[in-house]
């Protein structure tokens, strides 16, 4: 099954949506969904915790609308609404029930040798994500995953380039570290 | 810039950036959240049917939530949504009303099928019957497990006093 | 007095326009059962219910009174399990328990740990073996959450374990996580809160 047309864009959803048609912002939902959420998941470390964040974010990008300036930059400005309120989250879960948070794929279609492998090292990522000072694993998330621009980052953030390139390298750094004490134990 | 030992950190950027699957159903909450907010008069029923449309989702999704819950009533009224862009007809057709098709005819808007049912504590099968022949469990909701006719069926339970 | 009361019975299950969806033998059989049923206590609508199901999907005779039948017993295994004062909606959710494998001395104890209604908890603990988790640990977890828990507690510490499974967990050790998970919050009066002072989803 699926939808044989062009997507309509960002620009012309929200267009939409300004002049009432609540629906399509259904579908800014769905577009945004899945990417955005995995941000948070990483940011906040906790499955539930994240999507409430979520959840919370798309509907304050809805009450404030109108304060989008370039609807064609609908998700960079979602993204700065999202990056906030993952601040607010507060610490991070605890490490128990981050254990499911995965995706599928990591656990799924491997030799159960495999499988324990994959989970250990997932468990490694996670808890060396953990340890990461909350800005510095912000900052990593953007740049290394989200894939943005130090320039677009800055915007989002409020850092300036320069402090963020630094939050990154330190974030490299530790998360290499990290990872190295979990191979050796 | 590729350096040696950076291979761990890009390891582990490689395994973040896989995709992560969110709860379909957090489409729903949120147009549910704005309706909410959007209607010029809090109602309970009906849902208003443009806001209803998560649209461009693909696949059978099931929001069955308590809507709202009458303070002097056991009796909750839950929402039952499929996303079915290409069906013609949807029934919701269950325990509660007597397996009738005729009974609970689910409203669409946008390829998004629902309809809101009073329902008193207990447990209910049910399925979605699409253009009159085609049998579909929620895919959100417990399947019945003890599928005794040969066609998928799901369960919602509504708890008595004090759930 | 009383045959002309089970008569009556009789008489008004076989005259449920409902039941005229059946072929009048399927009808009679079906009548038979209910009839039964109600003739030992037992509720008469959920079996009803059954066979309605069947005419609805095209299923044949035969088929809807092998249902109606085991119905009737299981309802019956059910009412001996929790005791006479069980509701109509308290036995459906035994019965769907004791088929996900939900053993009576489970249902007996789940029975003796926490006030009626027992339908959710029921419930939750045949719709977690639905899930695929083990129907011992199912019912532990249950068991472990029913004295303190509300209903709306149990619903979400299903749907919890059901998300963990679908992104790759093994099911029993899902139950187990999210319970201990629970465990930590009996003080604050819920077994199963994440997050104590986060407003409840709807």
């Amino acid at each position: 099954m699926g939808i044989d047309k062009v997507e309509p864009s960002d620009a012309e959803l929200v267009r939409r949506v300004r002049t009432g048609d609540i629906g399509a912002y259904g579908a800014l939902v769905s577009r945004y969904r899945d990417r955005l959420g995995r941000y948070a998941v990483h940011m906040i470390g906790d499955r539930e915790d994240a999507e409430e964040a979520l959840q919370d974010s798309f509907v304050r990008a809805y009450r404030s609308l109108a304060r989008c300036d370039d609807p064609a930059r609908f998700g960079a400005w979602l993204y700065g609404i999202l990056v906030n309120r993952c601040r607010t989250t507060g610490a991070r879960a605890a490490r128990r029930r981050r254990l499911f948070v995965h995706d599928a794929q990591a656990l799924s279609g491997a030799a159960h040798a495999d499988q324990a492998d994959r989970l250990d090292w997932t468990d490694a990522v996670d808890r060396a994500l953990a340890r990461l000072a909350p800005e510095y694993r912000e900052a990593f998330l953007l740049k290394h995953v989200e894939d943005l621009e130090y320039d677009e980052i800055s915007e989002l953030t409020g850092a300036g380039v320069s402090a963020l390139k630094m939050r990154v390298k330190r974030a490299r750094e530790q998360l290499q570290k990290y990872l190295r004490e979990a191979e050796h134990v | 810039m590729f350096e040696p030992g950076d291979e761990t950190v890009e390891r582990l950027i490689q395994h973040l950036r896989r995709p992560v699957a969110m709860d379909a159903g957090l489409d729903a909450r949120v147009m549910r959240e704005i309706a909410q907010a959007s209607s010029p008069r809090r109602r309970v029923w009906p849902l208003p049917w443009s806001v209803a449309a998560a649209a461009a989702v693909l696949g059978a999704v099931l929001v069955a939530r308590p809507w709202a819950r009458n303070a002097t009533s056991r009796a909750d009224t839950l929402q039952f949504v499929l996303i079915a862009p290409q069906a013609a007809s949807v029934s919701l057709v269950g325990d509660f009303n007597d397996w009738d098709p005729a009974r609970s005819p689910m409203q669409t808007a946008h390829g998004i099928w629902a309809t809101a049912l009073r329902l008193a504590p207990g447990r209910y099968r049910y399925a979605f019957l699409v253009n009159g022949v085609e049998w579909r469990a929620d895919p959100g909701a417990p399947a019945a497990k003890d599928d005794e006719f040969g066609t998928p069926s799901s369960v919602v339970t509504v708890g008595g006093r004090g759930s | 007095m009383i045959i002309a009361a089970l008569l009556l019975v009789t008489q008004v299950v076989a005259q449920d326009p409902r039941l005229e969806r059946l072929d009048p033998d399927t009808r009679s059989a079906v009548a038979a059962v209910a009839d039964s049923a109600n003739g030992v206590g037992l509720p008469v609508e959920p079996i009803i219910q059954r066979a309605l199901e069947g005419a609805t999907k095209g299923a044949s005779g035969a088929r809807i009174v092998a249902a109606v039948r085991r119905l009737a017993v299981d309802l019956g295994t059910a009412r001996l399990t929790l005791g006479t004062s069980a509701s109509a909606p308290e036995l459906e959710a035994a019965v769907a328990a004791l088929r996900a494998g939900a053993t009576p001395q489970v249902l007996a104890h789940l029975r003796d740990v926490r006030r009626p209604p027992l339908t959710m908890a029921l419930s939750v603990l045949a719709d977690l073996v639905a899930s695929g988790v083990p129907a011992d640990s199912a019912g532990a977890a249950v068991l472990a959450l029913a004295p303190q828990a509300r209903d709306a507690d149990l619903v979400d510490f299903r749907r919890a374990v059901e998300r963990d499974i679908a992104l790759g967990a093994p099911p029993g050790a899902a139950t187990s996580v999210r319970l201990n998970a629970g465990a930590l919050d009996v003080s604050s009066g819920s077994p199963y809160s994440g997050n104590p002072a986060r407003p409840r989803r709807p």
